[in-house]
């Protein structure tokens, strides 16, 4: 492989990624041919010795995605991290898909019980005290607040539950980096 | 066996083995990767995610040095945060090395 065809192969992996850093990651490559030509090497054998650049791209793509999740925890960037991991091929998709989905189910039900707990709940504190149920007017507004305050518990509970679960997947997509292996077995 | 334990070895100093080459001096990416490839048979494009990794958690930093020949150089330096790092990694190192050499002395 050539340095032009190395590079337009990790510039095609890496596209979507912010101009900026796929600008700061060529350029690093690019230095690298540089010095190992003036180190008098061939530019196949640099190529070669650096790995598949596409494995390249998609490990660098992994890392940003991690990153942002890192820095926001919201939604999106919990998926951007998760599907950056799963480009690597580290996980299973196979093995994985139905128990993820089936945890992601899980959570998903309880924030939707959260949900209708809360709601319920404010419900109860509104109303129950002029339906004239049993007990009296703030026994029902008390049990109304009360279940609001469970339903928000609840809700926050799974809350750090779907933090752990991303975290939990990164670290293991992390363990599973494939450019280290290759890299070292390749050396010639 | 031994393949796969080699490789999970060398995947866990390498955080260390840069951060001592950058203790001792400066360096940029491609130094560092020739000194580890020959020393630790390590593959040269490791070097790179790694450094990105590193500099995000804020263990190096990076300035420009102008080459002879060609575009600046990209040359890294330890912050604060990444000599205390490399203190604290190269104690437990050598508590698990020598921990291990004991035992491998044991059983000899």
């Amino acid at each position: 492989m050539t340095r032009a065809e190395f590079l337009t192969r990790l510039k095609r992996g890496l596209a979507g990624l912010p101009a900026g850093q796929i600008a700061d990651i060529v350029a690093d490559y690019e230095a690298h041919f540089n010095d190992a030509q003036e180190a008098g090497r061939s530019e196949s054998e640099v190529a070669a010795a650096l790995g598949d650049p596409e494995r390249l791209a998609r490990e660098q793509r992994a890392e940003q995605g991690v990153k942002r999740w890192e820095e926001t925890k919201n939604p999106s960037a919990a998926a951007g991290a998760i599907f950056a991991i799963l480009g690597l091929g580290a996980l299973d998709i196979f093995i994985l898909a139905p128990v993820l989905m089936g945890v992601l189910g899980t959570l998903f039900a309880f924030f939707m019980a959260a949900i209708g707990i809360f709601v319920a709940g404010g419900a109860v504190a509104t109303v129950g005290p002029f339906a004239g149920q049993p007990g009296g007017p703030a026994v029902a507004f008390l049990l109304g607040i009360g279940l609001m305050a469970a339903a928000t518990a609840l809700g926050a509970v799974t809350g750090l539950l779907s933090i752990w679960l991303v975290n939990g997947l990164v670290w293991f997509g992390r363990l599973h980096y494939r450019l280290l292996k290759p890299a070292i077995e390749t050396q010639v | 066996m031994t393949e796969a334990i080699e490789v999970q070895l060398k995947k866990g100093v390498l955080g260390l083995c840069v951060l001592a080459l950058l203790s001792k001096a400066d360096s940029y990416a491609y130094e560092i990767a020739s000194k580890l490839a020959k020393a630790i048979d390590m593959g040269e494009g490791t070097i790179y995610p790694l450094m990105r990794r590193m500099q995000s958690e804020g263990q190096v930093e990076t300035y420009l040095v102008e080459s002879q020949a060609g575009p600046p150089r990209k040359y890294y330096r330890l912050t604060e945060a990444g000599r205390s790092s490399f203190t604290a990694q190269k104690a437990e190192w050598a508590a698990f090395s020598s921990a291990v050499e004991n035992i491998l002395g044991a059983a000899a």
